[in-house]
């Protein structure tokens, strides 16, 4: 049943942002424990130093072919 | 001898405050406040083409229907139908309602075509479609015009299994016009216990095929590409850039930060799931606005320490 719940959940959330509608789980983390019947939100940020998207990274499309990440998915901040 | 009609029109449109299709063009020009401007003509005459931005309500339904759509009375409202004759009538109406500001647009929107202003047309339904997205059309947040985004807009489903197959139907339920999904792997016994849009007489069946069979029953609005194969770094680009909207429900690591990255390259959101034993979280990545997955975890754990 969790995926159920989970899944749908996404779907609504794809929902929203197609329709511009409502506030998308952008930086908030919502998790749902079926045991305890619990839904709680944490609110998630931006690393400054993310590998990826900070002002710092320098991510391409050519990157992102070359990587392994079978391998190791691990980034880092400089380039190579 | 003048007809009472003539006699009654006259004295309406006395109290009714006119302006015309330049008036009503500047305002819709004026960038900070869209003005509220309601179309009172009957559907087929909408379904030609009406002024962008406005709101239909036929004239019939005009009383019935207003106040739910402007709650507010004291803002100006502007009224046209074809050449501005209903709409003196429906501004007469609203004043009556106690709109302090209803004003009609004078030769309506046979003069506002022929000043050469810009109209849109409406998305034309069939009527199966009007059946279908009838509860939809009702929601306000939804409406026709969300309900033409929805069937305009595509979603990259990552994996058709525990995640993707809930998320696949109620997206093509909603009517998400195309639907990619990437899978590489078949239908098996056990994954039917929780991956819904699979069945008894599939297994054995690409899972993309199977659910391009449940998704086509349910909706033939919707459009399936089913993608066949592992997602990898020489086809996350080409895939994804295809797509409005990703939503992931890969169930690895290696898969995960693919995604991210090649999402975070080419701007795309992702709505994000994932589950582990009686837990589940759900968020949405979306560049530039909210922290991505490696901002979140910039290293992937230990094999030994990995859920599966």
């Amino acid at each position: 049943m969790l995926p159920g719940v989970i899944g749908i959940l996404q779907a609504t959330e794809a929902i929203k942002l197609i329709l511009g509608q409502g506030e998308p789980l952008i930086g908030r983390l919502l998790t749902f424990d079926a045991l305890e019947s619990n839904f709680r939100v944490l609110r998630v940020g931006r690393d400054k130093e993310c590998p990826a998207c900070s002002e710092s990274a320098s991510l391409d499309e050519a990157k992102v072919r070359e990587m392994d990440y079978q391998v190791s998915c691990l980034l880092s901040i400089a380039g190579d | 001898m003048p007809r009472q009609y003539d006699q009654l029109f006259e004295t309406v449109r006395q109290n009714i405050p006119e302006v015309d299709v330049h008036d009503l063009k500047s305002a819709l020009d004026q960038a900070d406040a869209k003005p509220v401007i309601i179309d009172v003509r009957e559907r087929d005459e909408w379904e030609q083409g009406h002024v962008p931005g406005a709101r239909f309500i036929p004239r019939g339904f005009l009383e019935m229907r207003v106040e739910e759509q402007v709650p507010e009375k004291d803002q100006p409202v502007y009224l046209y139908c074809a050449g501005g004759v209903r709409s003196i009538f429906a501004a007469q109406s609203l004043q009556q309602l106690g709109y302090t500001h209803a004003m009609s647009v004078s030769g309506g929107f046979g003069s506002w075509k022929d000043a050469g202003y810009p109209f849109d047309i409406p998305r034309q339904w069939t009527p199966d479609q009007r059946q279908r997205y009838s509860r939809h059309f009702l929601i306000p947040e939804v409406g026709e015009d969300g309900q033409g985004k929805l069937l305009d807009a595509s979603v990259l489903l990552i994996g058709a299994g525990g995640l993707g197959s809930p998320a696949a139907l109620y997206l093509a339920a909603a009517g998400v016009g195309k639907l990619g999904i990437v899978d590489s792997d078949e239908v098996d016994l056990s994954n039917l216990q929780r991956q819904i849009v699979h069945s008894t007489s599939r297994v054995g069946e690409p899972k993309t095929e199977s659910a391009r069979t449940f998704i086509g029953d349910l909706n033939p609005d919707v459009e399936v590409v089913g993608i066949q194969e592992r997602l990898t770094a020489d086809n996350v680009i080409e895939l994804v850039r295809d797509y409005d909207i990703v939503v992931n429900g890969a169930d690895n690591f290696a898969t995960r930060y693919l995604l991210n990255d090649a999402c975070v390259v080419l701007n795309k959101p992702i709505v994000d799931g994932s589950i582990f034993r009686f837990e589940g979280q759900v968020t949405v990545y979306q560049p530039g606005e909210g922290p991505c997955y490696r901002c979140l975890f910039p290293e992937p754990p230990p094999a030994d320490l990995a859920p599966t």
